[in-house]
Order: structure tokens, then C-alpha cells, then sequence
């Protein structure tokens, strides 16, 4: 085996040298998966916080409340047609996202849910 | 990553068709993200699952086929230029062959397995003239796995989107390094079987001279 790689590495060490990095790409990402199963495990861990990104619908699906129930939290007018995001409505009302965490956190917890 | 479910939230099914027509192109675009997010927005109601299945496997379709073309124009000049050496004839003739044995299944798995390399084989399909109705049959099967898999992943797992974006990305990664290095293993393998009949027809060479 030594000396076959040695061979290798005299006469095509490019080739060589290629397959070690993709070795190398392969062994990365399987450690991270590792890491973040063993991080994902973990139930503290699964508790998915606020972020700009999500929409009213997704937190109440995110979070395993009702619909209305987050937009009367979010202090939303009822059904509306676009799409909105939290960084939409912290922009609009004067709302801040931590202030929403905590109502939903709240609410969350009134109605016997959780982050999961 | 944030910025990537923003778009989605924003832009929905267009973003959709959008990115995933670019990643068809070798631009590097988060598509399998972005279908993940699709799939997490349409399970949570924000858009119709069919609209963005269709609308991810319509860009998708519109990206292959735009590579081929792409592909298919060099044909003309690639030909040319392999015609100015035997060697070079040699090897578009290898390309060939391999095309004919293996591009059916190579398009197939390249959409959603080693989905990195799928804008290549795109332009290779063309360049290599595949025949246009193979390409697109199996380039089709491919991308109905890769859009359904995706986005169904994505819907399946909305309620932790950033958590199975992360699981995706790693296996990705693990599958095409993994596809790579024995691919390239597999080239090592064959330079050295080269060398080595090389030097045995050497070597019996000379000893039918002392002989």
C-alpha cells in the first residue's frame, strides 16, 4: 500500500494530491455532520429562537400555535394577502423582535406548546 | 443562510423558478436551500406545495435544457479542434463512447446525487452531442427526485428549517467528496495498470532482442 502511494506521489503527484483534498472535503463534512447530530441530540437544543426571516405562518407552525392566535400576539390586522416577514413588521409597527419572543414565548406556554 | 430564507419569504415561487434555472447554468446559487425553504414555507402555509414543486422543477427543466444548447454550440468547434491531432480525435472519440455507455445514468444521478456537478454534464451532454431526446427523458426523471426530495424534505422538517438546511449541506458535501476521490482513485488505478503493461511489453521487448 506504501509503496503503491509512493509511486503515486512520484509520478502523479497532481492526481495524488487532488484525491487527498477530496478525502479531505469528505472527512469535513462527515465530521460536521457528527457534530451537529450530536449538537441536535441535545432537546435544549431544538428550541427554535425568532429570526427576520420567518413569517407569522411559519412561527405558528414553528412553534405549534394557531394562526390567528400569532397574528393577534404580532398585533396584525386580520388576513391580509402578501407574504411578511418578522423584519417586515418589526419595520412597520415598533415592535422589536425580542419583544416578540417573549410574547410568543408567553403565549407558548399558555397554550401548554412549546418550541417543538 | 438567513438571507437565503428571506428571499424565499419575499419572492416565493419565483425565486424558486429562478434559482434553481441559474444552478442548471453553474451559478453558484443556493438552490437545494432554497427548495428546502420552499418546501418549509409551503408547509407552514405561506405558499402552495404544487406551485413551488412546479415552479422549482420548471426552472430547473428551462437550466438543462439552456446548458445543453450551450453545450451543443461548441460541438461545431470542439470537433474542429480534435480533428487537428490524432490524439485529440482519440480522446473526443473516448468521450464519446463513455457518453454512449454511461450519459443516460450520468445525467440521471447528476441532477440530484452529485448534484454539483449537474451544470457539466449539461454542457458535456451537448458538446458531446447526446442524443437531445435521451438527455431530456433521463434529465427530466433526475430533476423530479431532486425538486421532490428537496422541497418534500423541506415540508416534511419546516418546523426546524435551519436545522435540516445544515444536515442537507453536510451530506451533500459528503456525497460529492466521496463521488470525487473515487473517481479519482479510480483514475490513479488506471495510470498505474497503464504503466504497468507499459513496462511489461518493455521489458519483453528486450528480452525477445537478447534472445
Amino acid at each position: 500500500m506504501l509503496t503503491v502511494v509512493r509511486t503515486f506521489w512520484r509520478k502523479h503527484r497532481l492526481l495524488l494530491l487532488a484525491f487527498i483534498a477530496a478525502i479531505a472535503v469528505t472527512a469535513f463534512f462527515a465530521v460536521r455532520l457528527l457534530v451537529f447530530t450530536l449538537y441536535w441530540a441535545d432537546p435544549d437544543h431544538r428550541r427554535q429562537s425568532l429570526e427576520d426571516w420567518m413569517t407569522p405562518r411559519y412561527v405558528a407552525h414553528s412553534y405549534n400555535l394557531p394562526h390567528d392566535v400569532v397574528r393577534e400576539v404580532l398585533e396584525l390586522d386580520a388576513e391580509e394577502g402578501k407574504r411578511r416577514t418578522l423584519a417586515d413588521i418589526a419595520d412597520a409597527s415598533d415592535l422589536t423582535l425580542e419583544e416578540m419572543q417573549r410574547r410568543i414565548d408567553e403565549t407558548a406556554r399558555v397554550h401548554g406548546g412549546g418550541g417543538d | 443562510m438567513d438571507a437565503v430564507f428571506t428571499i424565499v419569504a419575499n419572492y416565493g415561487a419565483a425565486a424558486l423558478f429562478a434559482v434553481t434555472l441559474l444552478s442548471c447554468l453553474a451559478l453558484p446559487v443556493p438552490a437545494s436551500l432554497m427548495m428546502l425553504t420552499g418546501g418549509a414555507f409551503a408547509a407552514s402555509g405561506d405558499l402552495v406545495l404544487t406551485t413551488a414543486v412546479l415552479s422549482a422543477y420548471a426552472g430547473a427543466l428551462v437550466g438543462d435544457q439552456t446548458g445543453y444548447v450551450i453545450g451543443r454550440s461548441c460541438a461545431g468547434p470542439l470537433e474542429r479542434w480534435a480533428e487537428a491531432g490524432r490524439r485529440r480525435t482519440f480522446l473526443l472519440g473516448r468521450a464519446r463512447a463513455s457518453i454512449d455507455e454511461w450519459g443516460g445514468v450520468g445525467v440521471f444521478l447528476s441532477r440530484w446525487l452529485v448534484s454539483p456537478l449537474g451544470p457539466y454534464v449539461n454542457f458535456a451532454s451537448g458538446a458531446g452531442r447526446m442524443h437531445w431526446i435521451r438527455f431530456s427523458v433521463w434529465g427530466a426523471a433526475g430533476e423530479v427526485v431532486w425538486v421532490v426530495l428537496y422541497v418534500g424534505l423541506g415540508y416534511a422538517f419546516a418546523e426546524s428549517l435551519p436545522a435540516v438546511a445544515e444536515f442537507a449541506a453536510d451530506f451533500n458535501g459528503i456525497i460529492a467528496g466521496g463521488v470525487v476521490a473515487v473517481g479519482l482513485w479510480m483514475w490513479l488505478r488506471l495510470m498505474q495498470k497503464r504503466r504497468g503493461r507499459l513496462k511489461r511489453s518493455l521489458s519483453s521487448d528486450d528480452s525477445g532482442v537478447t534472445s
